[in-house]
């Protein structure tokens, strides 16, 4: 009964600590996605209008951009808009401007964007339509820097999926084992079991209860353990080069519920793969 | 209730049984007798689906081992009861727990498990050790355990491998009166003993191995 007691806990430890590399992985990875997207909302870009455009036509240059969902224009900069901006722009040197026979400078719609990865909706695809609409001078934004910061999305994505694929592996493995500690210190029972007609069902089931109760409970101390060290974190400020600017928030309830599930699923599939290989070897060798 | 046609069974080079045929009518009370590592285990095993023959067929009520599901040998063994030379008994549950275990793998109700136990235990003459633990009793009455916990389920089929070996001869004659009484109430009982002095007064069927080989009969 207390070499069981010292299996169940070793068991359920060592799946916290599973549990717990895999929730803060996953709690970093939501992180930096929330700050990337963050990054994103700031990207803008800039629709320059031809000069001597009406009224009509800027309209319908907006309803076009609108027209995108991820879109949303922030600011019609109309060309005394854009003087003024610059004369503010360059302070003291304003001066300079005053030798200007007319205003050189274009009207322009400022636009931002809610989601600047989808190659249907994002900055990309815009600029291509948005450019071919008559009136249309020329659309500019920093593609470079959306490029690099689709490649970081891509890269954080990937290593997500492998780190997380091998964490389950991972858990799944140490889980099956544990259980196979448990099935091992009560082999003689089980045999015994067998022996007197019991069938594969009355033997499992115990087993995947414990499996199941091991999930759950390693389950709710990873997640409780994983909240702790959030609180922990975001009592501090966050700085990054010095300036103080990202929340830490915790995982969404889905991902909570997510790491919930995979616990029970894991605790579950370990049991059932342990006492099913065991019974496998032991058919012809009970006596 | 049980045949054997031209059953074999080797492990590596060694044959442990070889070519045996015969068959236990219902009811039957059979010895199987022979010097040690003559086979008698073996066939009780084989006959308990512990194990499978290297050829040959063992079909018990026209049910045919070696084409029988794992679930399916499971519910047979329900009606096989088996007294283990070495008992086999949990030393971590008491007498009457060790017994109980028999009836509650069938999953009958609590209240049919405590008075078929009680009963069987009074039966075996064990109804003052229900609380006892395995170690805390005789060898005699741990035998007795066994027994009771092979029977409990009124098996149709009784295999007991050496179930006197370890037993003084007073202990052995106690013994021998229980599967006679078991007998009595329609139980086929197959009993494996190297014991000569069981056999001597005995007017049952015995089956002599010798090698794996059947060497006569009485």
């Amino acid at each position: 009964m207390m070499n069981n007691r010292v299996v169940h806990i070793i068991g359920v430890g060592t799946m916290v600590v599973s549990l717990l590399i895999f929730g803060t992985f996953l709690l970093l990875f939501v992180n930096l996605n929330t700050w990337i997207h963050g990054w994103g909302h700031s990207l803008s870009m800039s629709v320059y209008l031809q000069d001597g455009i009406d009224k009509k036509t800027r309209d319908r240059i907006a309803s076009s951009i609108r027209d995108f969902p991820s879109a949303e224009i922030k600011r019609y900069i109309s060309k005394k808009d854009a003087l003024i901006d610059l004369r503010k722009a360059l302070g003291s040197e304003a001066g300079l401007l005053e030798g200007l026979s007319r205003n050189p400078l274009p009207a322009s719609f400022e636009v931002g964007f809610t989601d600047v990865e989808s190659p249907e909706t994002g900055p990309r695809k815009i600029k291509q339509v948005i450019e071919k609409i008559d009136g249309v001078d020329e659309v500019k934004y920093s593609e470079e820097w959306l490029q690099r910061l689709e490649g970081l999305m891509n890269v954080v994505r990937l290593v997500g999926f492998i780190i997380g694929g091998l964490l389950s592996i991972g858990v799944l493995f140490i889980v099956t084992n544990t259980i196979k500690l448990t099935i091992y210190s009560r082999k003689h029972e089980i045999e015994i079991q067998k022996l007197v007609g019991a069938t594969d069902w009355f033997v499992k089931a115990p087993f995947l209860l414990e499996g199941l109760i091991q999930g759950l409970f390693s389950g709710a101390f990873s997640l409780l353990m994983l909240y702790s060290c959030h609180l922990f974190l975001s009592a501090k400020k966050m700085h990054l080069l010095g300036l103080t600017v990202l929340d830490f928030i915790f995982l969404p309830t889905e991902y909570v519920i997510s790491i919930f599930l995979i616990s029970v699923t894991l605790g579950l599939a370990g049991s059932f793969i342990a006492v099913g290989r065991f019974l496998a070897a032991e058919s012809y060798a009970e006596i | 209730m049980i045949r054997i046609y031209r059953l074999f069974r080797n492990f590596g080079p060694k044959v442990a049984l070889n070519n045996l045929n015969f068959r236990v009518r219902k009811g039957e009370f059979v010895f199987v007798t022979g010097p040690s590592g003559a086979g008698k285990t073996t066939l009780l095993r084989l006959i308990f689906g512990a194990e499978k023959p290297t050829s040959g067929q063992i079909l018990i009520n026209g049910i045919n081992l070696n084409r029988i599901s794992r679930p399916k040998l499971d519910l047979l063994r329900r009606n096989v009861g088996f007294v283990f030379q070495d008992f086999k008994l949990l030393p971590k549950r008491t007498v009457f727990e060790n017994v109980a275990l028999a009836l509650e793998v069938t999953g009958e109700p609590p209240s049919f498990i405590q008075k078929k136990t009680h009963q069987t235990l009074r039966l075996v003459g064990l109804a003052d050790k229900e609380k006892a633990f395995p170690l805390q009793i005789s060898g005699g009455e741990q035998q007795r355990v066994a027994i009771a916990r092979a029977i409990v389920r009124d098996p149709l089929i009784l295999l007991a491998d050496e179930p006197t070996g370890n037993l003084d001869p007073e202990l052995t004659k106690d013994i021998m009166v229980l599967f006679r009484s078991i007998h009595m109430r329609g139980t086929t009982v197959i009993v494996a003993t190297h014991s000569r002095e069981l056999l001597e007064d005995t007017a049952q069927r015995t089956i002599f191995l010798n090698r794996g080989r059947i060497v006569g009969e009485k």
